[in-house]
């Protein structure tokens, strides 16, 4: 909602009709004669080549997963296996063209395009780039296995080392591109410029945006690929991110050096099957899947329909589009028509089409016909072709045998007495990163202290009692958003890569204002307002970091996190682990829990990311800590997701002696924090439930005379219980609250550790007070859902210490507590 | 006029019985004499027939329900009868049965709920583990917490035991008088200026062998039956012990105590039911003889426990049980032997100090404790009908009725007299 751009009723009320193009459908017409030009014997020769090593590879698989032999070798492999027979000529001709700066993203049928985009990166990488790659890569652990009394030039080592690092890859192998966590459905190689692979159907539909977003924000060379299956232009994510890729704010209202459209294209791996679904005809209805471009935006995204089965054709398409990018006016949509021989998998019966269907393609296998036509234009004999196909035979014959070797190819070693936490020492990086990109300096408007809000900051109270112990105004009082804000524009004065985004985030300053004031201090392309769309606020930001960026987004309520659901619980945990570790993923997601607004946007949902391995999650409740955390979060290289309450943006600090540090701090992750000291019983809390353990403190003092231990959890994962134990060997009792409904609530968890690790200590079992599970009710009932002071009173009462005198005010008998699990509520 | 039907009483110790099966539906026409129903207790069935002529009105408990003795469990009268009166609690009506015993466990509850009376203690891991610490006795702490649960505060308001709980015997005879004075409030003192009196707070050990007392009284059924043994034999052997002693300083010192003690474990592995411990649901009966021996003490009253007494010899016994007594005296007894918990049976003897009667207090929760008082010539007849002073040593054997009837008791001590009187002296 910039106020630049004038909303003209009269135009906008205009009669008119919205025209659309032509979109090009199988346009290509070229014989091989009038290329000749474009091509050298050699390059030729390599397409024929490289399509032959992709084939050869995937029947190998095939054979292996339906027989359990490959050319008398004998291997079973239990895992996944979906294959592109027949899918080589698009691979080839999306790779042929691409740099090393180029990068792709893929799917779960991506073996063909890994291997084209590494042997395209081999061909134009020189014998230093690629000894240096391979040498480099996993501290040389792949390399090492290929070189072994390997003879033959540099380029011969590489395709070696590609070949060997895909198929022990795919076979769980720790020496292979992603130490064999990734697996045939993940598996890539980044030096190369092939990014993650993506066995959620779609899931590079918003990833990829991210990627090209990083090139663009960061004024990196290079263009984005994004191939996705035809079935997957289903997806929401992929449809969010399209609308990501083709806002108009990337060429009306980004600065001149930033502006133009994202370098992206959308290459539909168009087989015409998802999984046995037939997109046309029976499961989709565009036809043509180059026709989505034309709903997308005015240019149609220069959508076109390329032959498949012609690698020439599509190298000529993507000559053609690489200009468009170039010039600043993409995204652009490809449909690459191409069929599979194979199945889904190996197990498909393919049940969904008829023999003939295949065999009519097969009369158009592009090996087949490619090679012909290089014999009839004399580019190679028939022998020669035959001869490239029995050495490329032979050599993935010996990859097999090394790559199945469990002496030089051994998958992680998880027994207790090998490396039994191999994988958990994956799962999160642990990072400390001042900057992801040291060399550069940050965008910005002006220097940092003559920023509007800093300066309005700089005159307030950083304690909730002035000198002479009054309170402070709200007005004049540091409160929690000023926390995060301090916090979120010193990383953006100190990283170059880091950017923010969500909704409202611009001009307005994010719903809860948080932002505002960074408005001023950052370029358009640095804070900018997404569309309406969390999945790709999500995934987005996940492609940036991929790359090596840093990004800070929002969802503005907690609620919207099922809108990104697949980002936050598929990808963003996922990824590090996966890559075998070369991924790092430094997006810190910022969710508001809100009140007063009813069912939908009321939801603490902390307990359901604290569930995902790969997550980190924080919920502090003080100014103090909410800068001090989102320090670390912005510091750190692994996902978070920081959790605040719309209850609480304007508390002052009450705990942190001196109040706010002006000055840089972080906070630990996992470490929870004592807000007020008691001998009694401990209360832990998580997020604004920290003020209503406060005042049940305050009324079992003045009424019982009991002094509660008030905890802030301040973080669900990582979490330290250390100082949990050690409150309770002194209290003995244990009380755990927050807003999250109680079923399936995380404190559960917590309850459960805190009972195992401290059962001996206790006085009575661990309790847990949570919201109601109902519906949220609108604000006036919210006395009845939520966990008040009298519920924490009242829980001591009836489970841990009878209260002399005290009447509870809710049911808390067990027969009340069978009743509402047995109703489900 | 509609009468009941009550579940009878079988036997002292049932509570409890359990329907089998009823033999007549509601609304049947029954004579007096017809079987209505059969019913079991824990060790046999049996058939209850109806008393009176009439309609069985109204049956209020199923087959295997458990039913409290003297509850009524169906009415009998004239068709159309109200019946509401007799509902279960309502009114029990005792005089209606010759036989019932008089009184005790006839429920005065209005509530239906059949007996249990909850007796599992519930205990929080940390009160147990201060309890642990403490040495106290969990059974005996009332449990404050939710569901009568023992919480910290239930044990940490209660001092350490530095002695046991029990029993009858001290040094200082006025303190016989603990438990009145743990219950008496301070009324009567007020009556008498302070010129006139002297007001102490009670030490903690007082406290404590106050509490337990009262508790052992206050939580079991105990009476004492008194009986005696003629020692002559006994008193043969000690002065044998003591001249063999004179001629050999090393020779062990076989006192009549040990004597009565190995007495009463032979007597003990015959009747195990007194080796045994009340737990409320359960009684434990131990597979050997753990005896407690009261000692007196400087700092007061102390039950050490000998640990399988059964399997010494009489030296053995002796030389065990004065070194017990020592370890009291001296300090440094293990607390563990202390504990009421330890031992199967105790022996309180109180012969030297001419006690001649008297009625010990359990040591709970054992089941029996036996005084040991002190010898007294009475006339008997020891045979051809010449009539002599023969010297007899009374014991008196205060049991837990709970647990031993007065039968099984009565021969217990009787076996305590022949092993006495029997005695051979084997070192």
């Amino acid at each position: 909602m910039p106020k630049s751009q004038f909303i003209n009723p009269k135009d906008v009320r205009q009669a008119g009709f919205i025209e659309f193009g032509k979109i090009p459908v199988n346009q290509y017409k070229k014989e091989l004669a009038e290329e000749r030009k474009n091509y050298t014997n050699d390059d030729l020769i390599r397409i024929y080549h490289d399509m032959a090593v992709i084939r050869n590879f995937e029947e190998m698989i095939n054979s292996i997963k339906i027989s359990n032999e490959y050319n008398g070798v004998k291997y079973n492999h239990p895992g996944p296996a979906h294959l592109g027979i027949g899918q080589e000529a698009a691979a080839v001709g999306m790779a042929y063209t691409l740099g090393v700066e180029d990068y792709i993203f893929g799917s779960h049928r991506s073996h063909a395009e890994i291997l084209a985009k590494g042997m395209s990166a081999i061909a134009k990488l020189n014998d230093r780039e690629l000894t240096d790659i391979m040498k480099n890569f996993q501290n040389g652990d792949t390399l090492r296995v290929v070189e072994k009394g390997f003879k033959g030039s540099v380029k011969e080592l590489a395709h070696q080392f590609l070949i060997y690092g895909t198929m022990a890859e795919i076979f769980a192998r720790s020496t292979g591109f992603n130490r064999g966590l990734g697996g045939s459905m993940h598996a890539f190689f980044t030096p190369f410029g092939v990014y993650p692979n993506n066995a959620i159907v779609g899931g590079s539909g918003d990833i990829s945006v991210g990627a090209a977003l990083y090139k663009k924000v960061n004024s990196k060379k290079g263009i984005v690929v994004c191939n996705i299956g035809d079935a997957s232009m289903a997806c929401g994510p992929v449809w969010e991110g399209l609308a990501f890729a083709t806002m108009d704010q990337y060429r009306q209202l980004w600065d001149a050096a930033h502006r133009g459209g994202l370098p992206l294209i959308l290459n539909i791996m168009n087989n015409q099957y998802g999984m046995g679904g037939q997109t046309a005809g029976e499961t989709m209805g565009y036809g043509i899947a180059a026709r989505i471009g034309a709903g997308v935006n005015p240019e149609m995204m220069h959508a076109e329909r390329v032959d498949g089965y012609n690698p020439l054709a599509v190298i000529d398409a993507y000559r053609r589009k690489r200009e468009i990018l170039a010039d600043g006016n993409g995204p652009v949509l490809l449909d690459v028509l191409t069929y599979r021989f194979s199945g889904h998998s190996p197990s498909d019966a393919s049940s969904y089409r008829t023999p003939e269907e295949v065999e009519a393609w097969k009369q158009f296998d592009s090996i087949v016909t490619f090679g012909k036509e290089l014999v009839q234009a004399k580019v190679a004999s028939e022998a020669q072709l035959n001869e490239i196909r029995e050495s490329i035979k032979n050599r993935i014959t010996e990859i097999l045998k090394v790559a199945i070797d469990a002496d030089r190819s051994p998958q992680l070693n998880l027994n207790l007495n090998a490396d039994p936490e191999a994988i958990g020492k994956m799962m999160l990086s642990n990072g400390s990163a001042d900057s992801m990109e040291p060399a550069r300096k940050p965008e910005t408007l002006m220097p940092m202290e003559e920023n509007p809000r800093v300066k309005q900051i700089r005159g307030k109270e950083r304690f909730y009692l002035d000198r002479d112990g009054k309170p402070v105004s709200k007005m004049k009082m540091f409160q929690l958003r000023d926390g995060l804000f301090e916090a979120i524009i010193d990383r953006f004065y100190k990283d170059p890569t880091l950017v923010a985004y969500g909704e409202e985030n611009r001009d307005w300053g994010g719903a809860f204002a948080v932002y505002r004031g960074l408005t001023e201090a950052l370029p358009y392309h640095r804070l900018f307002n997404s569309p309406i769309a969390e999945g790709a606020i999500a995934g987005t930001a996940i492609g940036y970091a991929m790359c090596g960026g840093r990004a800070l987004v929002e969802i503005m309520y907690c609620d919207f996190l099922g809108r990104c659901g697949d980002e936050v619980f598929n990808q963003m945990p996922k990824w590090q682990a996966m890559s075998g570790n070369v991924i790092k993923m430094p997006v810190v997601i910022r969710v508001s829990v809100g009140s007063k607004y009813g069912a939908q946007h009321s939801q603490d949902w902390s307990s359901l990311v604290a569930h995902i391995p790969g997550l980190k999650v924080c919920f502090p409740a003080t100014p103090y800590d909410a800068k001090g955390l989102m320090n670390a979060a912005l510091q750190g290289t692994d996902p978070v997701i920081f959790f605040e309450s719309q209850r609480i943006y304007d508390v002052g600090e009450q705990f942190h002696q001196g109040g706010v540090p002006e000055g840089y701090y972080e906070i630990p992750f996992g470490e929870p924090d004592v807000k007020r000291e008691g001998k009694d019983v401990t209360i832990l809390t998580v997020g604004s439930t920290l003020y209503t353990a406060l005042r049940a403190a305050d009324e079992l003092k003045a009424k019982y005379g009991l002094e509660a231990e008030v905890m802030d959890a301040r973080s669900l994962v990582p979490f330290n219980y250390e100082p949990v134990l050690q409150s309770i060997r002194k209290t003995g009792r244990i009380v755990l609250a927050s807003d999250a409904s109680v079923r399936g609530s995380f404190l559960n968890d917590m309850a459960q550790n805190i009972t195992q690790l401290a059962f001996d200590d206790l006085d009575a079992p661990a309790v847990v007070v949570g919201s109601r599970n109902w519906i949220t009710p609108a604000y006036e009932q919210e006395a009845f859902f939520f966990p008040q002071k009298e519920w924490i009173i009242d829980a001591i009462h009836e489970r841990i210490l009878p209260l002399a005198g005290h009447k509870s005010t809710g049911n808390w008998s067990d027969t009340e507590m069978l009743r509402r699990s047995k109703m489900g509520v | 006029m509609a009468i009941p039907v009550m579940m009878p009483k079988q036997g002292q110790s049932v509570e409890s019985c359990i329907i089998s099966q009823w033999f007549k539906k509601k609304g049947d026409s029954v004579k007096a004499g017809d079987p209505l129903f059969s019913y079991e207790t824990d060790k046999a069935s049996f058939e209850e027939e109806a008393k009176v002529d009439g309609v069985l009105l109204e049956i209020f408990y199923g087959e295997g329900d458990e039913v409290p003795v003297l509850y009524n469990v169906a009415v009998i009268g004239q068709a159309g009868e109200a019946v509401d009166e007799f509902r279960s609690g309502g009114s029990a009506a005792p005089a209606a049965e010759a036989t019932a015993p008089p009184a005790p466990a006839t429920p005065a509850t209005p509530s239906p709920t059949p007996v249990a009376a909850d007796t599992k203690i519930r205990v929080s891991p940390r009160a147990r583990a201060i309890a642990e610490k403490k040495g106290i006795n969990l059974a005996a702490v009332k449990g404050t917490g939710p569901n009568g649960r023992i919480i910290a505060r239930d044990v940490e308001k209660s001092p350490a035991p530095a002695l046991p709980r029990e029993m009858g015997v001290s040094a200082v005879p006025a303190q016989h008088t603990a438990p009145a004075a743990a219950n008496a409030p301070a009324a009567p003192v007020a009556a008498y200026s302070d010129a006139e009196c002297e007001v102490k707070k009670l030490t903690n050990i007082r406290k404590l062998i106050a509490k337990a007392m009262h508790e052992s009284l206050q939580n079991s059924a105990q009476l004492t039956h008194h009986l005696s043994a003629d020692v002559r034999k006994l008193l043969a052997l000690r002065e044998e012990v003591k001249k063999a002693q004179k001629a050999d300083p090393n020779h062990p010192n076989i006192t009549l105590n040990d004597m009565v003690c190995w007495a009463v474990i032979r007597a003990l592995e015959k009747f195990p039911e007194a080796n045994s411990q009340f737990l409320g649901d359960s009684i434990k009966t131990f597979k050997q003889v753990h005896l407690g021996l009261a000692v007196d003490t400087p700092r007061g009253l102390m039950v050490p426990v000998l640990r399988n007494a059964d399997d010494l010899s009489l030296k053995g016994l002796s030389n065990k049980l004065r070194a017990l007594a020592e370890g009291c005296r001296k300090g440094g007894i293990d607390p563990e032997l202390l504990q009421s918990t330890a031992g199967s049976f105790t022996v309180s003897n109180l012969g030297n100090y001419g006690v001649e009667m008297f009625t010990p207090i359990i040591n709970v929760p054992q089941v029996a404790i036996l005084g040991v008082n002190t010898i007294i010539q009475r006339p008997a007849d020891i045979g051809g009908g010449i009539m002599a002073f023969v010297p007899y040593i009374g014991l008196s054997l205060t049991y837990d009725h709970r647990a031993i009837d007065g039968g099984p008791a009565t021969l217990f001590l009787k076996e305590i007299k022949t092993q006495i009187e029997n005695f051979n002296m084997v070192i």
